[in-house]
């Protein structure tokens, strides 16, 4: 069993490195062992899918230990991971065909898989630590592969993303001193005083992970800069995998949190303005990915306020969102791959009438939407269902932020969906995707309809086992109870429906569908500083940057002063008064002698 | 046996010049080598068989008892070295033969002067041997007979005669208490009467003895006689005499005789402290080459009376070490100042600049003996000042051990100043003939070096075989 579980981190991790050095120029060996070692990676994961298993080994003192555990939740993540793994693969294969550089895209896809494989079966916080730490290093290196622009996008989320794993490093070891272990199952702490230090700061590193405000602005930059397949596996499936994971962890096992501590208010609050800010920012994009990519961090919000509530339906809702979202975000991403490959473009003002053309992405595309919008029956339906219910419970102001939320997605997909797929067609020629991206995308859009339609298959075989004991013997599966709720949700969408055909009608464009929401006042004028990035955390902190560097550079100088200028000066001052001192004469001499002579007695005999 | 260090050299200076001829001059130096080379070899093999051999008429020639222990056959080896050094350098720095016989002859007198000192075990024969040493010694000096030579000689001989007066005075005293003049003797008489007298004989003698050895601030001879002397007479004063003759009498009568009074203690430390950063400052702002190695044997004395003044095993025996350490690595830096004298005439450093390119050997050793003074591991040095400060630090002394770690950032910055001067940086137009320094010179060079290196390297050896048996000596 060991066996498995180490090949599951060591064998990705060798075969990206052999693909990074040897194969890394070759035509067709490394789509071969790419697709070969994602899909051994996904067999495996299914075969120890039931199993429950961990094993140490004393790795160095100070309770350093290569310890992996195996158990639902940590099963449930690598089974995920590696589905995704193999199938954006496959998808890859053929969307990075022309494109230079696709060796170092799968070498490093590899290595990813391995080091989240190896992050989530840690059950030792500092060996979670070097793996977490590690996804940095193949994020940059993934992001920077692409355009030409992407170099300095790749810098921006190495660097935001490198200070929230500081965060995360700082969190543990403060954890670690606590709980006087960093064995993470038998972590149990408060959240009072330095425990609640560790707590943020932990958090921090999680939620920065799958992509939360304020850690999210590098997102929708990859976005337009890295490539695709890149999008779709790591900021849509991968991270928010581990990012969710992470805070699960940390919420439910290691901290003991009670409903009414603030840390249960500050995860929902974070939520909330995450849901609503990066949904706000999706609705007036013009370029397919870079409106997915804020959706990217909007569903996060969702995911953060359904584990933040506390109460078994809204961790449920959540970690079952957190499993509809990979999914349906990387098919989307996908269908992205698919209009910019078959189109030549993402730019909506360019797109337009694929629907006839590209029929089956199309459809692909119209489960996915309505998933993430909440259209019953379909998965994202059933988790936003299970979220509201939690948010309900816990406050009025959660669940209002999440159905405007709601609607605003709604409406952002009806205005993409318009702009992309109907209305007039720019050109006539393009044709449907090859089967080997189609085949991943139909893949996925058909689990979304299972997902929703038999939500009692993931919710009773996935999300609910992990709860344990935390359930209390509730059973969300089937249709949800309250029926309050999906009245107001269905209320929600068709306002979006109205509000789309209101601005349809208005400016005549789906395109231009949202302008009477982008050009409200107030809204506009944050729209506006938003989009030039006056907002952006990123670009504060660097201006930020800059004074603390003078300040640095003056405190250098000084410092430079005082060994260059001051300690010499004095120095030669008072070797000059010692030199001074020395006339020559023995006359002075000799007095040295005997006044110092008298003052040894002196002092002898006191 | 022991009086076979003393007695063969001295016959041998009666026999050399019952015939001043020529051939008797040249047999001289070899003589000199030969007597210096047993020595050194016998106080480095230090075989028990060796030294116990009893000869019944020669052990008792002199009347008075002459015993070796861990100490004195550490100063030995010193003397045997540095005397070797001084002698490669003078016969490549004195040219007339006539004038290189007096040397030798001289030389030998020091020596037998400060074997003597070493051996003896009675505090007016120890007098006697110091005013044999001081007496060659300024007549050393003074050897060349120019004017500088002679001021510095002069300011010696005036200084020490107030040494000599303030050590006859304290002998007095002491024989006035102790009815004997030898160490045990006074060491039980000063054990049973403590009073005034005693204790101003003690601070007469310690002042003394500062004066002999250079402390701050007693020093003041010490720059003088230092620059002005001749190359080969540097080597000697600055590596061994001082040393032999102030610092390991004052180690030698405190440990035997007069013992660790506190407020000793705190004055030993307040010289030492005063000593090495008076020392250093001074030698820092130095444009004469062996003014500034003057004022940092200065500093260097300092360091050993502050690691003396601890009392504890690892002081004393840091203290020791240091003897070695400075004896070796300042006859190399004297050496070399030798050889760069021989070459451009001058030890002004302002004219001198890029040397090491036409003298890499002197540059090379150059830089050994500045880094082991500097005490930078894994040189000698190093390991003695390290002692040194922990045993500082283990005592309760830790601003001492402050001042003395900072004060070898400046014993750094000085020799990195010397070294930069002299044999590092461009090499000015008229110093582009020289070669370089005469074989002698160059042997003396890296034999010290070779030296420094191995007892850093080897450090656990040289500890445990000279070093660890001090012990045997301090706890009584």
């Amino acid at each position: 069993m060991e066996n498995i579980l180490l090949s599951l981190i060591f064998v990705p991790l060798l075969a990206g490195s052999v693909v990074l050095i040897f194969l890394r120029n070759s035509k067709w060996p490394k789509d071969i062992t790419a697709l070969l070692v994602t899909f051994a990676n996904l067999v495996a994961t299914a075969m120890i899918f039931k199993s429950n298993f961990s094993f140490t080994v004393p790795w160095a003192s100070f309770g350093f230990e290569f310890s992996l555990r195996l158990y639902q939740f940590s099963a449930f993540i690598i089974l995920a991971s590696a589905g995704f793994g193999f199938l954006i693969t496959l998808y890859s294969v053929a969307f990075m065909r022309e494109k230079s550089n696709s060796g170092i895209f799968f070498g490093l896809l590899l290595i990813s898989l391995s080091l989240v494989n190896g992050a989530v079966l840690s059950n030792n916080l500092v060996l979670m630590l070097f793996f977490w730490e590690a996804l940095l290093v193949t994020l940059w290196g993934m992001i920077a592969i692409g355009n030409k622009a992407a170099y300095k996008t790749a810098t921006k989320a190495f660097i935001i993303v490198g200070i929230s794993d500081l965060c995360l490093m700082a969190g543990i070891a403060i954890c670690g001193h606590i709980a006087g272990t960093f064995t993470m199952s038998n972590i149990c702490i408060g959240v009072g005083g330095i425990g609640g230090l560790a707590f943020i700061l932990m958090v921090i590193g999680a939620i920065a992970k799958a992509g939360s405000m304020p850690f999210h602005t590098w997102i929708p930059d990859a976005a337009l800069d890295a490539h695709l397949p890149f999008m779709a596996i790591l900021p849509a499936a991968l991270e928010k995998l581990l990012g969710i994971y992470l805070l699960a962890r940390i919420s439910l096992d290691m901290f003991k949190l009670s409903h009414n501590s603030w840390a249960s208010y500050t995860l929902m609050t974070v939520g909330a303005i995450t849901i609503l800010g990066a949904v706000l920012m999706a609705l007036i994009q013009k370029d397919y990915k870079r409106l997915l990519s804020y959706h990217a961090i909007s569903q996060v919000g969702y995911m953060i306020l359904g584990i933040g509530t506390l109460v078994p339906i809204g961790i449920v809702g959540g970690l079952f969102h957190m499993i509809n979202h990979a999914m349906y975000k990387s098919c989307l991403f996908l269908t992205g791959g698919s209009v910019e490959k078959q189109a030549g473009t993402t730019d909506l003002e360019k797109l337009g009438g694929l629907g006839r053309m590209m029929p089956i992405t199309f459809i692909c595309f119209i489960i996915t939407a309505a998933s993430i919008s909440g259209v019953p029956p379909f998965n994202g339906f059933f988790s936003k269902e299970l979220i509201y219910d939690g948010a309900l419970e816990r406050g009025m102001i959660f669940y209002i932020a999440a159905v405007l939320g709601s609607f605003l997605t709604a409406a952002s997909f009806l205005k993409l969906g318009h702009a992309a797929f109907m209305g007039r067609a720019n050109r006539e020629d393009v044709k449907e995707a090859p089967i080997s991206m189609l085949a991943p995308m139909i893949t996925i859009a058909s689990l979304c309809v299972i997902f929703g339609l038999w939500n009692s298959i993931p919710l009773k075989y996935l999300i609910q086992p992990i709860l344990g004991s935390r359930l209390e013997d509730y059973n969300f599966a089937g249709w949800p109870t309250n029926t309050t709720i999906v009245w107001v949700t269905i209320a929600v969408l068709i306002a979006a429906v109205l509000n789309h055909m209101y601005g349809v009608k208005r400016t005549g464009s789906g395109l231009k569908a949202v302008d009477h929401i982008h050009h409200a006042p107030i809204l506009s004028t944050v729209y506006d500083k938003a989009e030039r990035g006056v907002l952006d955390p990123y670009n504060i902190g660097m201006g930020a940057t800059t004074i603390f560097a003078y300040c640095l550079s003056t405190c250098d100088k000084a410092t430079n002063w005082i060994y260059d200028s001051f300690i010499p000066t004095i120095t030669d001052y008072a070797s000059a008064i010692i030199r001074g001192l020395h006339d020559g004469s023995v006359k002075t001499y000799i007095i040295w002698s005997l006044v110092a002579t008298a003052v040894v007695i002196s002092l002898l005999l006191k | 046996m022991l009086s076979l260090l003393i007695l063969v050299p001295l016959i041998g200076i009666v026999i050399l010049n019952l015939s001043a001829r020529a051939p008797a001059r040249r047999l001289a130096f070899w003589f000199a080598l030969l007597i210096f080379i047993s020595q050194i070899l016998l106080a480095a093999c230090r075989h028990p068989v060796l030294w116990n051999v009893e000869m019944k008429q020669i052990d008792t020639f002199f009347k008075v008892s002459l015993s070796m222990d861990q100490i004195s056959f550490i100063m030995l080896l010193c003397i045997g070295i540095v005397s070797i050094a001084s002698l490669l350098v003078a016969r490549h720095t004195i040219y007339d033969e006539k004038e290189l016989f007096k040397f030798v002859n001289l030389l030998i007198i020091t020596s037998i002067g400060m074997n003597g000192i070493v051996l003896v075990k009675d505090i007016f024969t120890l007098y006697i041997f110091l005013e044999i040493t001081a007496l060659a010694s300024f007549v050393l000096i003074a050897l060349e007979k120019d004017r500088n030579a002679i001021e510095g000689s002069f300011k010696y001989l005036i200084l020490s005669a107030i040494a000599t007066i303030m050590l006859l005075t304290s002998i007095a005293l002491l024989f006035m208490v102790s009815g004997s003049t030898s160490f045990e003797a006074i060491r039980q008489a000063l054990n049973l009467a403590n009073n005034n007298i005693i204790l101003f004989a003690i601070g007469l003698f310690v002042c003394g003895l500062a004066i002999k050895g250079g402390l701050v601030p007693f020093h003041a001879w010490v720059p003088d006689a230092y620059s002005s002397a001749p190359a080969a007479v540097s080597v000697l004063l600055g590596g061994i005499v001082t040393k032999t003759v102030g610092i390991y009498t004052l180690i030698r009568l405190l440990i035997a005789v007069f013992g660790f009074d506190p407020s000793l203690k705190t004055i030993l430390l307040a010289l030492g402290a005063l000593s090495i950063v008076f020392g250093a400052l001074a030698a820092i702002g130095q444009n004469d080459m062996k003014r500034m190695l003057a004022y940092s044997s200065i500093s260097q004395v300092g360091y050993i009376i502050l690691g003396f003044g601890c009392g504890t095993f690892l002081g004393i025996a840091g203290a020791i070490f240091h003897i070695f350490n400075h004896s070796i690595f300042k006859s190399l830096l004297f050496v070399n100042s030798a050889a760069v004298e021989t070459r451009l005439g001058t030890t002004d450093m302002n004219k001198m600049g890029g040397l090491s390119s036409k003298m890499p050997i002197t540059g090379t050793t150059s830089v050994i003996g500045m880094l082991s003074a500097a005490g930078v591991p894994p040189l000698a040095g190093f390991w003695s000042k390290l002692m040194i400060i922990v045993a500082l630090w283990q005592s309760g002394s830790k601003t001492y051990s402050f001042i003395a770690i900072m004060a070898s950032v400046i014993t750094l910055a000085y020799l990195l100043i010397m070294q930069r001067k002299v044999f590092f940086g461009k090499l000015s137009i008229e110093n582009e003939n020289i070669d370089e320094a005469r074989i002698g010179i160059s042997t003396a060079s890296i034999m010290l070096a070779v030296i420094i290196i191995g007892s850093g390297v080897f450090f656990p050896l040289v500890f445990n075989k000279f070093i660890a048996p001090i012990q045997e000596l301090i706890i009584r």
